[in-house]
Parts: C-alpha cells; structure tokens; sequence
C-alpha cells in the first residue's frame, strides 16, 4: 500500500514537472500579452501586474486581424477539402493495388524543401495574374496537406478488412460504390486526423504566404511581423497576436485529440 | 471533353484580357519596410493620390521578409514592383549588381551629404534616394554616473575604466551587441577607432594590427563587464536590459534613442538617460554615420514616369521635416539645419549627428555584395575574443583564415581589389 502510494507521489511529480517545462512558454506568452511593455521588459520578471487589454486593441483594432484569421481560414480549409476530394481516392487505390511507389513519389513532394518550389510558383501564378489570389495559396498549402492525407489515409484504409468491400462486390456493388457506402463511413478517425494535422500545417506556414500573398491574401503567420518594426519589436503586441492565432489551433487539437493520437498510430503494428 | 477544353481556354483568354483593361488606370505598386518613415509615408499616401490621380497600392513589410519578397520577384524577373523601400548597405551591391535598380538621372541629390551618396552611388550614377541615417553613439546612466562621481568617457581609456567601475552583480558596466554578425556593425566603430577597417579598396584587412587590437579590446570590455550572455545578445535583447536599468554604458546606433526614453517603454527615467559622441580610439574618432534605408524605382517597373513622381514625392523636403518631427534622423542635411525643426528635435541627437556628419564613416559593416557570410565570418572573431576576454591566443590565426575566405568571396563576386 506504502509503496502504491509513493509511486502515485512520483507519477504526478514527473507529470508536475514535465506540465512545467511545456506550459512555461505558453503561460509566459499569455501573460505577456496582458502586460504593457514597461511590464514584459521589467527585471526581476513581475508575476502579478495590473493586466491591460491594450495589446489585444491593437491586434483586432489598428491591425486588421479578423481579415488575417479569415484569409488563414478560407486558405486552409478548401485546401484541406480539396486535398481530401483527391487525397482519399488516391489513397484507396494506394492502399488496395499496393502501389508503393506512387506513394513514395507523393512523399516525395512533402520531402523537397517548400522553398524550391516558390520560385517556379511565383513565375507561373504572376504570368496567369494570379498573385495575391486565394487559388494561388489554395494551391500551394495542398503541396501541404495533400500528402499528409493520403500517407495518414492509406494506411487507414489498410487497417479495413478487404472482405468488407469483397463481400459488398460480391453482391452487385462496384468498388466506388463500395468505396463511397461503406470504406469512408468507416473511416472517421483517420479523416479527422488527417484533416486535423493538416490544417494545422496549412493555418501555421509562413513560407509560402510570405511570397505568394501580398494585402490582400496576407495569412496570421505573416501578419505576427506586422509588430515588428526596424530597430523596434512591440513584444505586447507579438504576443497578443500570437495568442489569437494559437487558440484556434489548441481548440482544434483538444477536440480532435484522441482521434489523432488514435489515427496516427493506426496500422502501426500492421507490417 | 475537347469542347469543354476550348470553352476554358476561351474564358482564360477573355479574363486576361479584361484585366489587361483595367490596367490602363493610372496605378503603382510600392513596397514599403515596417520603419517609422515607411508608416508616415504610408499615412501620407492617400494626399498624393488625390494630389496626381495614381493609385497607389501599398504593402509593408519586415525587413527580411521584405528583401526576401523583392528577390524572388526580381530574380524571377516577373515583378510588379514598381517603387521599394531598400537597405543599401545590407543589399545595394547586390541588388546594384544583378541590374534591379533604375538609376536615377534626373534626381536632384545636391541636399545630401557626401558620405552618405557614397553608397548610393556606382560608377557615375547615382540608384538610391537616402532616407534615414544613423550613427553610433554612447548611452549612459546619468545617475549612475553622477553617484560613482565619474565623468563620461570621451576615449577608450576612459571607457574601459568606467565599464570596471560601474560593473556589479546587479549592473553591467557596458553593453554592445556580441551575437556573431549582428555585432560586425557595431564593433565597426571600435575598429576604426583603432586605425583597422574590415574591407580596405574591395580587400579584406580585417586581420591588421589595429583590427585585431580593436577586437581584444571589444572582447576584453564585453567579456569582462559585459551583461551575461552577451555572446548571444543582439539589439532585441540588450535594449530591454538598459530599458530595465541593468546596464550602465551601451554603444549601439542612435536609433534606439527614442525608445529608452520612452516612459511608456522603459523603467528607467528619461532624465537618468543620456547620450554622448562615441568615444574615441587611440588613433581617431570616427564612428559609423549609415544610410540605414533608402528607397528606388525597380528597374522591371513598367510605370517609371509615375514610379518617379512617387519617388520625388516620397523624399520630399517637407516629407523629411515631417519625418523629424516624428524623431525619424533623416538623411537630408537641409532639415538639420532648420531651427525651426531643430527646436523640436532632441538636443543630444543634433550634437551627435554633427560630430558624426562630420569625421563619421559612412559604413559599418564589410560593404559587398554576400554581406552576410562576411559578417557571419566576422562574427564568428568576435564571439571569440569575448568567450576570451579578449586573450585568445587564436585570434590572429583566426582572423587570417577569415580574411582568406572573405576575399574568396570577394573573388566569386569579381568584387576583389576594387
């Protein structure tokens, strides 16, 4: 009993602990962005201050952030769905015709640095007059998402018995039939997952926007800098921003949590 | 499926069209840098568009995400830029070099100072207007100062004794940048005080005597009663320091005059805060005085005429007066000598600048096209003559390795001995 109760001790000690190390930054942040600047710059550090919502003013009033959260929004999402329209398909087929190397050549995309690719994308998109469009960014965040949906979901569908959609063959269906009523009702978890991770990437890339969006298509990663000036950082306002981009983003992830780690790890005692 | 592919190709080519139409409004594209100067003009844009009817579409950006934007839509050579916010010692020689930048032929440059057209200027003509400039200076504590009964150094000497003095656990007697490449700009001053320079006619001399002395004292100084962890410690994280009050001498450029005296900015009070001529060194004194920005017209514009206007607009004289008002140290030498506008201006900033306009140099880095990996070599000196207090029995070896890679460099680029 004694001993039961001192490895409870020692459990919630290293969960302490480990809580400690990975919450600082964040709680440091949030902090700061209720604290004037006087305040975050103020040595030792001031744990208890008058909090001021001035930083969250300047982020949402003098900096447009609400057209920053809907055009990180609007790109994310229709890339995340438009990767899924081809993504799920292509993974099907990967999965069931076991055809390894056209998805190794999908990985591939993934693998080659982001920053080769902008080049190439800026000549093309700036001669069809499609810089600072939304179809231009849509485009290129699905360099992004499309190969995490279709990694995550071949291996999803691997995990589904064939037999499943054999026996529904067997009776007449055809495989989209087959495909459509019953592999993808199954497979939830996966999608969520997928769909969850890369968002995730699209609403944090930076290096994409940075080239491709000017005003009018500017995304939250890019806008973070709006407070960083020559020789001057509002550290106030870097932090309120950062704030407001990371919520979205910590919400998602709480709600979607176990079907991610649940996604993520399916098909991984599967050879 | 063929008559759907035609039906799309014919739309296309409609689309195009029309937007070819509407490009015939009077418009330009203008990149400006999130800097002071770049949000007045930025404020100020919409009483040019009434004033000439041309539109003005405007974007600013962060500094090195606004080099990395003009790069990749130069080099690409598909850009729509038409007029940019530029930072002529950091990018000048590159830009200047791959053709990016339209020289200006019928600017007048006469209100500018001659030092400061050097860098504007590439064989006989001139491709960047100057717009801000700024100079190294010594901060300091008043009271500090004043409780110590010391007076504030006026050279190296004195500066070293004080930086002893002042040191404690709770005050660091001087502060400079020692973060590899970011301190190559601020050591600069130090090494001209000594007699050395990093590049001397399109060769790398930074291994001279008085190079290397420079670099034992900066090492010496910073790694004795320099804050903790200087090594790592750009602008971002020593301004925060002073502005704590745990520093008691800083020497960095006199840009970040406004923010330690700023009381919605710093703990310490603007009256305790003063701001001295750099010291100087055993052979001059001749601090760097830079063109931090500047601003051109793209040479892929295809509205130069309108890109002009904007441009003699942009650096107007009445732009610049303005610019003062707002504590922006502009590059024109008119405005610093207006009483009017100099009445409103911080005293200790005129005297600075007069001392600096005078016997200043005008860079504060090795000027190059790959300015980077010259500084990132360079830094790497600096870092180690502050871990070694300024004794490292490697230094000279060292510098002589990096002098060798620098002028490698300068070779590639054909920028060697010119």
């Amino acid at each position: 009993m004694k001993k039961k109760l001192v490895s409870t001790i020692f459990f919630y000690l290293l969960v302490t602990g480990i809580a400690l190390v990975v919450l600082f930054p964040f709680v440091w942040m949030l902090a700061s962005s209720f604290k004037t600047q006087v305040d975050i710059i103020s040595w030792p550090p001031k744990f208890i201050f008058s909090p001021t919502l001035q930083n969250y003013q300047k982020v949402f009033g003098e900096q447009d952030f609400l057209k920053y959260f809907f055009n990180s929004t609007i790109i994310g999402a229709v890339s995340v769905g438009l990767s899924l329209v081809l993504g799920l398909p292509a993974a099907y087929s990967i999965s069931r015709y076991a055809q390894k190397k056209l998805a190794v050549f999908i990985l591939l995309a993934r693998l080659m640095p982001g920053i080769s690719f902008l080049m190439p994308w800026y000549i093309v998109f700036s001669r069809l007059n499609l810089m600072d469009s939304y179809v231009a960014l849509i485009l290129s965040h699905m360099l992004i998402s499309l190969p995490i949906v279709v990694w995550i979901m071949s291996t999803y569908f691997s995990t589904i018995p064939r037999e499943m959609e054999e026996s529904a063959m067997v009776d007449g269906a055809t495989r989209q039939y087959a495909f459509f009523t019953i592999i993808l009702p199954l497979s939830g978890p996966g999608i969520i997952t997928a769909t969850t991770l890369s968002f995730i990437f699209s609403w944090n890339n930076f290096m994409f926007s940075q080239v491709l969006s000017m005003e009018k298509t500017k995304t939250l990663p890019i806008a973070v800098y709006n407070f960083v000036s020559y020789a001057e950082v509002d550290w106030g306002g870097v932090m309120a921003a950062a704030v407001a981009i990371m919520a979205p983003a910590i919400v998602l992830t709480m709600i979607f949590q176990k079907y991610v780690v649940k996604g993520l790890t399916m098909g991984a005692v599967k050879g | 499926m063929r008559k759907i592919l035609v039906f799309m190709l014919g739309a296309l080519t409609s689309l195009c069209v029309s937007m070819g139409a509407m490009a015939q409004v009077k418009e330009i594209r203008v990149l400006l840098a999130n800097h002071p100067y770049g949000d007045l003009l930025k404020s100020a844009i919409p009483e040019f568009e009434n004033a000439t009817g041309i539109r003005v579409n405007v974007e600013s950006l962060q500094e090195s995400q606004l080099t990395t934007k003009l790069t990749t839509e130069f080099a690409t050579n598909s850009s729509s830029v038409d007029v940019f916010m530029t930072r002529p010692l950091q990018e000048g020689k590159m830009f200047y070099k791959n053709g990016w930048y339209e020289p200006l032929m019928t600017y007048d440059f006469s209100d500018y100072p001659k030092n400061v057209m050097s860098v504007s200027t590439f064989g006989q003509k001139s491709y960047i207007v100057p717009l801000v400039t700024e100079w190294q200076v010594l901060y300091y504590r008043k009271d500090v100062f004043k409780e110590a009964g010391i007076k504030v150094p006026t050279n190296f000497t004195e500066l070293e004794a004080a930086a002893k003095k002042l040191n404690s656990d709770s005050l660091a007697g001087i502060a400079s940048r020692g973060k590899g490449a970011a301190a190559v700009t601020q050591a600069s001053s130090y090494i001209y005080n000594f007699g050395g320079l990093y590049l001397d006619k399109g060769v790398a001399v930074f291994n001279s005597k008085p190079a290397i002395d420079a670099l034992r004292f900066y090492g010496k100084l910073l790694g004795n009663y320099g804050p903790k962890g200087v090594t790592s410690m750009s602008w971002e994280n020593i301004m925060p320091l002073f502005q704590a009050g745990k520093v008691a001498m800083w020497t960095d450029a006199s840009v970040f005059y406004g923010q330690i005296i700023d009381p919605a900015k710093t703990q310490v009070s603007a009256e305790n805060v003063g701001i001295a001529n750099f010291p100087a060194g055993p052979k001059m004194n001749s601090p760097f005085i830079v063109t931090s920005w500047g601003i051109a017209v793209a040479k892929q514009s295809k509205n130069k005429d309108l890109a002009m206007r904007f441009l003699e607009w942009a650096t107007s004289k009445e732009l610049a007066a303005k610019g003062m008002l707002a504590n922006i140290t502009m590059a024109r030498s008119s405005v610093w000598e207006d009483p009017a506008i100099l009445a409103k201006v911080n005293p200790g900033l005129v005297e600075t600048r007069a001392y600096a306009a005078k016997f200043g140099n005008p860079l504060d880095r090795p000027y190059m096209s790959a300015v980077g990996e010259a500084r990132d070599l360079i830094g790497e000196l600096i870092i180690e003559s502050i871990n070694t207090r300024g004794a490292s029995a490697n230094l000279e070896k060292m510098a002589k390795e990096k002098v060798a890679k620098v002028n490698e460099i300068l070779e590639d680029t054909g920028e060697y001995g010119k």
